[in-house]
């Protein structure tokens, strides 16, 4: 893991002391509250609807022990013991008082986190694929890029006052586990002819009112060259993207106007223009970041017999492991996906109780690891195999070990209108009412990978638009409704799902959703997943079903 | 019929309007019949930067004898989230919180637009 040096852990503490000033100037009134919003906003806290939240910045979704312990402590402390893991691997806390925030900042700096740039019209927290470093199937660890891009990131001049936020997703690997396709910049490793390793450069990806997956501008950029490549971007959405409409400011909005080929020309031109030795990284310090990552495992055997036997005596942990257990590169381990996605409760929130858990997994099993991932659950990156039954009870005991992973009762959801102020609708209810009538675990597994998403309103934190089944709340009349989309995939067959009909009534959702899997289950052929019987029918069959009494 | 609502600076608490003071409980909250007079509270909230953010005028519906927010977004800030009932307001429970959480009809939007741009 990425530790701060001496000039990180100073700037940090001194942002904290500096946002303490602030409030204190902002309650006596020294400053307005219009002067005083961007500031709170470029420290992550925004004012909801029943307090202030807190968006704590977990750079591409990577904890350790020291730094989960804290979150879970700063829950307890000044929330109301849990928080809540978004689609961009970010914490939110969601009754924090505007008088703690400085204190709580304060307790991020010491253990090197911070709030910045979770907001605002800047470069956000970069993402990265989950299993960075720990997955057989990448080419490098995207972490190295992502730790690089984030120090370029982090408070650039340049780029602190851009037309509207910009997001970046970093893969390195052939499955796409980090939504590229739908990011502002998504980089996805390749090997070169040479055998050099690049980036697809891939922009003007994003959901929100106007859904685009991104177009690729570059087929292989040397990895060498990425940052001054990523600055001739920025620079050409800053010079042209629309600071008048905020609706129309985001880069896809200027890709797409423009043509991504008048997009790639002018990047191109800029890129020309600039000394890239200025910017790009020089090996040394890339060295020293990719040291940061260096994990060394222990020798073992591929296959634990005290695993394999534990598999044969408990079915409960047999079918967890097929479902929440992904292969290692080092033989003899695992990378072990937590669900937080108990049918019935909150999709992406965890106790304190249960982040000190994972905390204390993490640190005796996973190499003081865990990861963060869009799907809001958590992952312990490095457990031996011969551990992962421990691992199991612990987590079996702390209501953890819910196997359940990319199936229909993994649903990603949005806060909604629950606590956020943009929020037309509810998404927390309508998850926990559809997982609630697939919490029969047989019935789940039958079913097969599923990923339902849910967002309360267009702005789409819940990526309704990439989900197998999407759902978006809406608002008529003030009653909330549900405008239900099929066929959506954020992974590396990435898709905008097809609308189905009309909205839905909050009470018609979960029923809706039962009668879309009857009738996949019913069309289905061999092997074919939700989402490959969907692309095979079209919508009809489906449309048919959920319609039916209205006809 | 109007009230008045603001989130408390110090802590984002939702906090409602009675006769020049600031309430954590809706079932407290002064109704205002007379526009000009819900406009002179409004008036006199927004004179108070360092108490209360963003202080507006809510529209009530008599449901059951109770008069509640009209907007759905505004029986939420008056209960709670409803994935956790025990935290918010509605933890207090009482007649009004009852009608608040059972009131199905005549939720809208009003003003909605802008709350968000207030935010």
């Amino acid at each position: 893991m990425y530790r701060y040096d001496t000039i990180d852990k100073e700037f940090v503490a001194d942002r904290a002391n500096e946002f303490r000033e602030q409030v204190g100037r902002r309650l006596a009134g020294e400053i307005t509250e219009e002067q005083f919003k961007p500031i709170r906003l470029m420290n992550g806290l925004y004012l909801q609807l029943h307090a202030y939240m807190l968006r704590i910045s977990i750079p591409y979704g990577t904890l350790n022990a020291a730094k989960l312990r804290k979150l879970a402590w700063i829950a307890k402390t000044y929330d109301r013991g849990y928080g809540h893991f978004t689609t961009r691997t970010n914490l939110q806390l969601h009754w924090i008082k505007l008088k703690d925030a400085p204190d709580i900042l304060e307790h991020l700096a010491e253990v090197e986190m911070h709030a910045m740039q979770t907001s605002g019209n800047c470069i956000r927290n970069i993402t990265a694929d989950p299993y960075a470093g720990a997955t057989s199937d990448e080419l490098d660890d995207p972490r190295v890029w992502s730790e690089a891009i984030r120090q370029w990131a982090t408070l650039h001049p340049e780029f602190s006052f851009l037309p509207r936020k910009f997001k970046i997703a970093v893969s390195a690997s052939a499955k796409d586990r980090t939504a590229t396709r739908i990011y502002d910049i998504g980089l996805a490793m390749r090997r070169g002819r040479n055998g050099e390793l690049g980036f697809e450069v891939m922009v003007g990806g994003g959901l929100g009112r106007t859904p685009y997956l991104s177009h690729t501008i570059r087929e292989f950029l040397p990895t060498r060259r990425l940052l001054s490549y990523l600055e001739a971007i920025l620079r050409v959405y800053n010079r042209h993207g629309r600071r008048d409409n905020p609706w129309k400011a985001r880069i896809k909005i200027l890709v797409n106007q423009l043509g991504a080929e008048e997009f790639a020309r002018q990047v191109e031109e800029e890129w020309a223009k600039s000394d890239h030795e200025l910017v790009d990284l020089p090996d040394i310090e890339l060295a020293r970041i990719r040291g940061h990552f260096a994990k060394s495992f222990e020798t073992l055997p591929a296959r634990s017999e005290a695993f394999e036997a534990a598999k044969a005596a408990d079915p409960e942990f047999a079918r967890w492991t097929r479902h929440n257990l992904h292969p290692h590169k080092a033989p003899g381990y695992a990378i072990v996906d937590v669900s937080l996605k108990t049918p019935g409760l909150t999709p992406g929130d965890a106790s304190s109780e249960q982040m000190e858990l994972v905390a204390d997994l993490a640190e005796r099993y996973s190499l003081d690891e865990a990861r963060v991932n869009y799907q809001q659950n958590l992952i312990l990156p490095h457990v031996k195999l011969e551990d992962v039954p421990a691992v199991w009870r612990e987590l079996k005991a702390a209501g953890l070990a819910t196997p359940n992973i990319d199936l229909v009762t993994d649903i990603i959801a949005c806060p909604g209108l629950d606590y956020c102020t943009l929020a037309n609708a509810r998404a927390i209810p309508i998850a926990q009412q559809i997982a609630e009538r697939f919490a029969d675990d047989e019935k789940a597994e039958e079913i097969g990978e599923l990923k339902i998403k849910i967002s309360g309103c267009i702005n789409a934190c819940g990526h309704h638009h990439v989900g197998h089944i999407g759902i978006l709340g809406v608002d008529k009349k003030g009653e909330e409704f549900y405008q239900v989309t099929l066929g959506g995939s954020g992974a590396e067959d990435a898709a905008l799902g097809t609308i189905l009909g009309p909205a839905l009534p909050y009470e018609k959702v979960a029923e809706a959703v039962e009668q879309l899997v009857e009738v996949y289950l019913r069309e289905r052929k061999d092997g074919e997943r939700f989402l490959d019987t969907f692309r095979r029918t079209g919508v009809a069959p489906f449309k048919e079903a959920v319609y039916a009494d209205v006809h | 019929m109007k009230g008045l609502t603001a989130n408390r600076l110090i802590d984002g608490e939702v906090v409602f309007w009675n006769a020049g003071e600031w309430v954590e409980r809706f079932a407290d909250i002064e109704m205002f019949e007379d526009a000009a007079a819900a406009e002179a509270a409004e008036a006199h909230a927004k004179a108070q930067p360092t108490v209360v953010v963003d202080p507006y005028l809510m529209d009530l519906v008599e449901i059951d004898g109770v008069w509640i927010p009209v907007a759905y977004r505004d029986r939420l800030r008056a209960l709670g989230p409803t994935n956790h009932l025990q935290h918010g307001k509605q933890a207090e429970g009482g007649k009004v919180v009852e009608t608040l959480q059972h009131a199905h009809t005549a939720a809208r939007s009003t003003g909605r637009i802008n709350l968000i741009k207030r935010k």
